[in-house]
């Protein structure tokens, strides 16, 4: 069995069109992609490789070359990047082709991709619904069979959860090991450029080509392999409390369980203390660096400048303005609060901290199990709109995901069941460096259920 | 009485070949924009990268200071706009710089040292640069990212010529170092100062800061008239507001700054796009082997060693490219002092005609003290060799070719010398007559004649030997 089914190599082949059709029409519903332009990623590549003429999408906050560069937001459109992400670069190294760049949340601030300034991207399963975000894009276009896997960041659950809510795939890894030159910050001590993918083993050869130091990322470490060549014997499964979790993922969340008793792992119960910081410290965190990592957005060297501004300061206070979506200035407004000198001890310093205590914990449990088991999202998919769940409510949904953002350690998503027509995931966690560990769990869920085809999967071009 | 408490921020730019953060080239005078990249331009994605050379050069000035070392120093963001800077945020060191808790000693003259405590050094980027003309506005980001290093002193300067002392004695240091060229109109070396007064034995008093200072001059004049300024105001009952001013070169004056914000708060946070700096022991032990002698030890062992008095030592230990000039010359026989004035003569002299610094000049350390040996040993007269110091500087020659060229060689043969001698003597009876009778200054008038027979090349001692022989040998 290959990695990549036959038809993923020959897509853009002499007879590419059949294939850039078969996308274009199938995104007319989907809308997974603001830009989709194989051209310039076949005038990018330049080499053979393991994923030779494998065509990849690229969440639209990830620099590739030639490409747009929008971060979904209105204060870069029109700008085209003049460099490539090194985590992209790998892949186009090894024989990759990137199609086009795909919708996400503005600037990764997210759970739906409906803060796009650009498109609304639907859910493969039920286009009512999100696709999740704010790597919303990427897993659409993976779960309409698109692309076999797509590129996402994660900063908070941006690639788990939306890999979730689409029934696929979805690796966020150890922070440090992919290098995040030409990842547009978002919250930096918490990015991590992630993969999303239909099968497992798609997820980890794209990892191991994407992994590695970079000398432009002086936060970028060697990825020292497995302490223990990936084995998994014990799972901490975390305590799903009554009422926490929508009917639909409790069920899924019992039923994944229940797989990985019957593959003869032993499953522990366990609590995590400190959970209940999870969402405000990771907000805490998150809009701090935040502030500062978007304050360069000011319309004078690139992107987005207002009409008509009087003075150099209007033109920056404009072009903000103007240019930013509420949920961006919601977030800078909080980062810079808590930042106020002052009130840092109270606030960045304090959830500081309590991150530190985040992470000890989580390392004191993996003294007693290998991988943690946990939700992704207390919901399913929920549709466009505030509907079904506020911008508030969705914040607080982060709970699961962003653990191991604040941590660090690397995590995965993987599809669990199907449930009334729409997709729920469960999420493994491990030890920093153990990505051997989560594929090889994955992989075997993955014998007894493989990510579910949704309505709109094709298998042909036709 | 008022007790006046004088404070600097001094910025160097650090001579690197490459910015900060990114590759590009970090030069000064280059066609706007031309040495910039996505990094230093703060494009979407960018990450910095700490250059090496930068944190060397800013240990090799932590380490001139005796400052403290941090264990691990920490960049922070500094966070606000600015259109000449890319991010809107500064990379700089706050609450853990490389260096802390350091000192230098100035110089004041008769032996007068005073120790001048360093608050600390840290390292940071630069903003770029933007020119106001005829309603228009442009940006040049090439000092964008460039590496600076900020010294901060405590209040312990007690008057504008200390302050300026401090400068230029700051600047010989650092120069020495060879981190920084130091050349304040360039902007290569700025300089803001915070001054306050208040009675003796009270304290710090309320503070304004000055900017807008190019020269140390500046920074006197501005101080002087602030500590006027301020004594004014409190001796007339009144409190100063603190604030930041400008000096106003033209008319001699400080002026306030209307400032947009009263207060920033640039929220400090640490930078995540850097870990925290760790410097290995070894590293830190190269720096330190890799030190050169300061200025103000140099002077003190030229006058000890040398016996050079104190302002020739200043003189030749002003520039490190001197001191070791001169340090050649007297391993190649010189007498301490003959080299010390000629350098700060003749030298200095066909330095400022040509206007070449003495390492780009044609001159080397052993064209001149095999030059000046020539002088010791009587080959040629000290006005020939002033002749030869120009033609080195001009012919790029060595002095043995140019002594023979010029025909500069002193006739020192005796023989030679005795039948000139004699022609004179007889020629010129009744001044060796006087000569005889006492008339010694006339002797004077002999040995010019005798020059004159040589076209000046007479070994001066010799022929005033022989003709004192001549005179009295005949009487």
């Amino acid at each position: 069995m290959h990695i990549f089914e036959k038809r993923w190599s020959t897509a853009l082949s002499a007879d590419k069109k059949e294939y850039t059709q078969f996308v274009m029409r199938q995104d007319e519903t989907v809308e997974s992609f603001l830009q989709f332009d194989p051209e310039r990623g076949i005038a990018l590549q330049h080499t053979n490789g393991s994923l030779a003429g494998i065509p990849f999408g690229v969440k639209d906050n990830l620099a590739v070359d030639s490409y747009q560069l929008t971060c979904g937001s209105k204060i870069l459109s029109g700008f085209t990047s003049p460099y490539t992400a090194t985590a992209v670069q790998k892949l186009i190294d090894n024989g990759a082709v990137v199609v086009g760049k795909t919708n996400l949340d503005q600037f990764g601030m997210g759970s739906s991709t409906d803060t796009s300034a650009f498109k609304k991207t639907n859910n493969p399963w039920d286009t009512e619904r999100v696709a999740g975000g704010s790597s919303g894009g990427s897993a659409a276009a993976v779960a309409a069979g698109l692309v076999p896997f797509a590129l996402g960041t994660d900063t908070g659950g941006s690639v788990r959860q939306p890999a979730s809510f689409c029934g696929i795939y979805g690796l966020k890894p150890t922070y440090g090991v992919v290098s995040r030159y030409g990842l547009t910050a978002y919250a930096s001590s918490l990015d991590v450029v992630g993969v999303l993918s239909k099968t497992v083993d798609q997820s980890r050869i794209v990892f191991n080509l994407m992994k590695g130091q970079d000398e432009r990322d002086n936060t970028s470490i060697m990825h020292p392999g497995s302490s223990n060549g990936g084995a998994v014997k014990r799972i901490g499964v975390l305590t799903a409390q009554k009422g926490v979790l929508h009917p639909d993922v409790e069920k899924s969340y019992a039923e994944a369980v229940g797989r990985l008793q019957q593959n003869g792992y032993t499953t522990r119960e366990i609590d995590i203390e400190t959970m209940k910081y999870v969402v405000p410290v990771y907000y805490t965190i998150a809009t701090a660096e935040a502030s500062a990592n978007l304050a360069r957005y000011t319309g004078i060297r690139y992107g987005y400048a207002a009409q008509d501004a009087k003075s150099s300061s209007d033109l920056m206070e404009e072009s903000r303005n103007e240019g930013f979506g509420d949920e961006i200035k919601l977030r800078i407004l909080l980062g810079t609060y808590v930042l106020r000198s002052g009130f840092q001890d109270q606030y960045y310093h304090r959830a500081q901290k309590i991150r530190t205590a985040i992470r000890n914990e989580f390392s004191r449990l993996f003294n007693e199990v290998d991988v943690i088991l946990m939700p992704v999202f207390p919901t399913p998919p929920f549709k466009h709109g505030d509907s079904e769940l506020t911008p508030f409510q969705q914040k607080v949904a982060d709970k699961y995901t962003c653990a191991a953002n604040l941590t660090g350690f690397p995590a995965i998503s993987i599809p669990s069941s199907v449930e009334n027509g729409l997709p729920v995931g469960v999420q493994l966690i491990a030890p920093p460096f153990e990505e051997e560990r989560l594929f090889a769990v994955a992989r075997v869920c993955e014998k007894d259920f493989p990510s579910p085809d949704s309505p709109l999967y094709k298998t042909s071009w036709s | 009485m008022y007790q006046t408490f004088i404070g600097l921020e001094i910025h160097i730019h650090l001579i690197t070949n490459s910015k900060v953060f990114c590759s590009c080239r970090n030069e000064f005078g280059a066609e706007p924009n031309t040495n910039i990249c996505p990094v230093c331009m703060g494009y979407p994605g960018v990450l910095p990268s700490l250059n090496a050379e930068a944190v060397r050069k800013s240990y090799q000035v932590c380490m001139a200071l005796d400052c403290t070392l941090n264990e691990t120093a920490i960049f922070e963001r500094k966070n606000y706009f600015y259109p000449d800077m890319p991010k809107n945020y500064q990379i700089s060191q706050f609450a853990f710089p490389f260096g802390i808790n350091g000192f230098f000693d100035i110089d004041l003259g008769g032996g007068t040292v005073k120790r001048i405590r360093i608050h600390d050094v840290h390292l940071e980027e630069d903003a770029g640069k933007m020119i106001h003309s005829g309603g228009v506005s442009f940006l040049d980001y090439n000092r964008a990212g460039t590496p600076l290093l900020e010294i901060v002193t405590e209040p312990d300067l007690a008057s504008g010529e200390e302050a300026e002392i401090f400068l230029q004695q700051f600047r010989q240091m650092v120069r020495y170092l060879g981190v920084t060229d130091g050349n304040m109109e360039e902007g290569s070396m700025r300089c803001d100062a915070n001054v306050s007064i208040n009675e003796q034995g009270k304290g710090l008093g309320i503070k304004t800061e000055v900017k807008n200072l190019n020269s140390s001059r500046f920074v006197n004049k501005a101080l002087e008239y602030e500590i006027k300024r301020h004594t004014k105001v409190i001796s007339a009952g009144g409190t100063i507001i603190q604030e930041t001013r400008l000096w106003d070169e033209d008319r001699n004056v400080t002026r306030s700054m209307r400032t947009k914000e009263s207060s920033n708060d640039y929220r400090y946070f640490p930078e995540p796009d850097l870990p925290p700096y760790l410097p290995d022991k070894d590293f830190l032990q190269e720096v330190r082997e890799s030190l050169v002698e300061l200025p103000l030890a140099r002077k003190g062992r030229f006058m000890s060693e040398y016996a050079l008095s104190e302002s020739s030592a200043a003189f030749v230990t002003g520039e490190k490219e001197i001191a070791d000039f001169f340090e050649k010359m007297v391993q190649h026989g010189v007498a301490p002092q003959t080299a010390a004035r000629w350098l700060s003569g003749d030298v200095q002299k066909q330095l400022n005609l040509s206007g070449e610094s003495l390492k780009a000049s044609a001159l080397t350390p052993e064209r001149l003290s095999r030059l000046l040996v020539m002088v010791e040993d009587g080959k040629i007269s000290r006005d020939a060799a002033k002749k030869v110091l120009a033609a080195i500087f001009t012919e790029n020659e060595e002095p043995e070719k140019l002594v023979k060229d010029l025909g500069l060689e002193q006739v020192s043969n005796k023989e030679d010398l005795e039948k000139v001698v004699s022609e004179i003597v007889n020629a010129h009876e009744k001044v060796a007559e006087a000569i005889r009778n006492g008339a010694d200054k006339q002797i004077g008038f002999l040995m010019g004649q005798v020059m004159k027979a040589t076209a000046g090349k007479a070994n001066p001692k010799i022929a005033q030997q022989l003709i004192k022989n001549n005179i009295f040998k005949q009487g």
